[in-house]
């Protein structure tokens, strides 16, 4: 079997975002970039399915600036074999949209025929989490997404849920997957292993060279923070408690 | 649903999440992550270092104990023989890798460090520069991978800076040599504060001359090795075990003799340097920590109606300490990056940086203390300890009076035109 992993290069989940002074964007200066968490979990099953023996090759695919090249290398570091970077210039955190995406992502499967794409399920900047649907329906192949885990030999996904989790088969190979969080913890990438990556080959290609429309993503008219929270207040008594509730939150 | 899933990473994963404004991005090339490797090690061992090493590190620290388990982690992660070559186990990097994972583990705990630097560099990097080709089969593999803990023993109850007026001896006897003496402040002399580390070099004098000095690999279980005491109380690195180990008629046969009889004390100085730019990368790890905990205070903590990152005098202590963080880093990771370890030579720089980085660092924690005021002082803040650590740096792999004498003698052996 063959994988395909999505990596996408998003500002790590723990900076405390800015927005940018023409408030068009979150401010991406000087800014920790690293790999989307759920793209990791999907590189972590993609690495588990070869050491198990199950897969025999795992590409890592990223769209993005030049600097997505440094995304792929920790996928090639945490354990795949090979890189394609489809670079472009378009803001992937709000210009280039799910659906773009898809249809790149198409393209390079079109061409590499994996048996199982993997995906995150969603990335934690644009927040979509579109993607992977998206690819399946342009590929007319199966879909499984918000896997907590993925069986390839009984052909089942146990996906989440609102309410908690279901599982559900998949007829056929190729298929695409997308990774919940449970799916696994991923590991880090050893020393040897990133020594390792640096020979690894990465194939950069132009994405606008594919024949997919870049811009369909939605136009951001405004980026604002969330307003801060206010200070809660002290009651005197349950009576004053009611009083609020029934009066103020107008919830009883 | 996604943000309460996060929360537990985002409180452990990543504390320091700002990028060093001259340093760009962590994923680009710069003076501190000279090649793509150093950039991916750095980024790794900070990650490491923050979702596994930060949580434990109070806990260790005031208990007084060290984190096996978690050291043997490093291992899996190919860190703990970042110098040693690949036949022998380990991952064949060079000086600045070292200093790189020195510096991002002190950030987060220099006890654990401690015990790093002592395993990697004083065993491992020492044994792999002087050691010969069996020696390195029977014992870098082990300690590569953390299956032993090891140690270098230099200085002794007598001899500290005066380090070759050593009185241990070891003395030939048939194909042995017997070694007798005691040696002194060992980390990782213990692991668990009743036995013996796992494995050692150790200095010896094995001549009449002042440099007549040889190293010896001694093992765990060797009759009459001993743990003398565990050096407990410590001002700080408390997470470290600290040692005095006993020699009493130890009999090492003369395959356990580490390059030239009498020849140690150029592998000595050898492993100084690269123990020295090590240390001073823990000084840096100290400094960083410290800086960006007075620069997140300064702006929540309020005093007279406004932040008081507002007030002068906050602000001084907080710029000066990046101004010299900044300074002492672009100097330890410049001495790094030209940094040969298979060569001796670079005394000057070697001692240099870790005079200024020392001094840095105890500085540097000393404001933190006093911008974190009352909270600076207790432990939960983790400036108080960062305080009590540095000091050592000023102490161990050479006192600031020892880096003094080799710096002003080193313009007699090199001329005074300095660069």
């Amino acid at each position: 079997m063959r994988v395909l992993v999505g990596v996408k290069r998003v500002v790590d989940y723990a900076v405390k975002v800015r927005v940018a002074a023409d408030k068009k964007a979150v401010d991406l200066a000087n800014v920790k970039m690293s790999m989307n968490p759920f793209c990791e979990i999907a590189v972590e099953e993609a690495v588990r399915l070869k050491e198990a023996k199950k897969a025999t090759e795992i590409i890592a695919v990223s769209i993005g600036p030049k600097a997505a090249a440094e995304t792929i290398r920790t996928a090639l570091a945490m354990g795949c074999d090979r890189g394609i970077h489809l670079t472009t210039d378009a803001r992937t955190d709000q210009e280039l949209g799910p659906n773009s995406v898809a249809k790149l992502l198409a393209k390079v499967v079109e061409e590499e025929s994996p048996d199982a794409i993997i995906l995150g399920k969603q990335s934690i900047d644009g927040d979509f989490g579109c993607t992977g649907a998206m690819l399946a329906e342009h590929l007319k192949i199966p879909q499984c997404t918000f896997a907590a885990t993925i069986d390839f030999d009984a052909k089942t996904v146990e996906r989440e849920t609102d309410t908690g989790t279901e599982v559900v088969s998949f007829p056929s190979l190729p298929a695409v997957f997308t990774a919940d969080l449970r799916l696994n913890e991923p590991r880090y990438a050893t020393l040897p292993n990133i020594m390792k990556a640096k020979k690894k080959k990465i194939d950069t290609k132009a994405a606008d060279s594919l024949g997919v429309e870049l811009n369909e993503g939605n136009t951001v008219l405004e980026v604002f923070e969330p307003p801060p929270r206010e200070a809660g207040i002290f009651v005197d008594d349950v009576d004053g408690l009611v009083d609020k509730l029934k009066n103020e939150a107008g919830v009883l | 649903m996604l943000a309460s899933r996060f929360l537990r990473p985002l409180s452990t994963r990543c504390l320091s999440t700002a990028v060093s404004p001259s340093g760009g991005g962590s994923g680009t090339l710069s003076l501190f992550s000279p090649s793509e490797e150093h950039v991916g090690l750095r980024e790794m061992v900070r990650s490491f270092a923050e979702s596994e090493v930060e949580p434990q590190a109070l806990e260790h620290n005031r208990t007084e104990t060290f984190n096996l388990p978690l050291f043997r982690k490093l291992g899996d992660l190919g860190l703990l023989g970042v110098t040693v070559e690949e036949e022998y186990g380990g991952s064949g990097m060079d000086a600045t890798a070292c200093v790189i994972v020195m510096e991002e583990l002190s950030a987060v705990d220099p006890a654990f460090c401690l015990s790093y630097l002592a395993h990697s560099c004083l065993f491992l990097s020492n044994l792999n520069q002087n050691g010969s080709h069996e020696q390195k089969v029977k014992y870098s593999p082990g300690a590569c991978s953390g299956e032993i803990v090891g140690g270098m023993c230099m200085s002794e109850p007598g001899a500290g800076t005066d380090v070759l007026g050593m009185a241990t001896t070891a003395t030939p006897k048939g194909d042995d040599y017997v070694i007798n003496g005691q040696k002194m402040w060992i980390t990782n002399g213990t692991v668990d504060g009743v036995n013996t580390g796992d494995a050692f070099l150790v200095y010896a004098r094995t001549g009449e001359a002042r440099s007549d000095v040889s190293m010896f690999i001694v093992e765990k279980g060797m009759p009459g090795f001993s743990l003398g005491q565990k050096i407990e109380n410590k001002l700080g690195m408390r997470a470290s075990m600290t040692a005095e180990l006993v020699f009493e008629d130890v009999v090492v046969n003369k395959s356990q003799l580490v390059g030239q009889l009498n020849g140690a004390a150029i592998c000595m100085m050898r492993n100084l340097e690269i123990e020295r730019v090590a240390l001073a990368a823990m000084s840096s790890g100290i400094a960083r920590r410290c800086i960006e905990e007075m620069a997140k205070y300064s702006t929540t903590r309020k005093a007279f109606g406004k932040p008081i990152g507002d007030f002068g005098q906050i602000q001084k202590m907080i710029a000066e300490s990046y101004a010299e963080y900044m300074a002492s880093k672009s100097y330890i990771y410049n001495t790094s990056n030209n940094l040969d370890l298979s060569s001796a030579g670079n005394v000057m720089d070697s001692d240099g940086v870790k005079l200024f980085a020392g001094k840095m660092a105890k500085d540097v924690a000393d404001r933190a203390i006093q911008v974190l005021g009352g909270n600076g002082y207790t432990g939960e803040y983790r400036v108080e300890q960062l305080w009590r650590d540095a000091k050592l740096l000023e102490i161990g792999g050479g006192t600031n009076e020892s880096h003094h004498k080799n710096m002003t003698k080193w313009f007699g052996k090199a001329g005074t035109t300095l660069p």
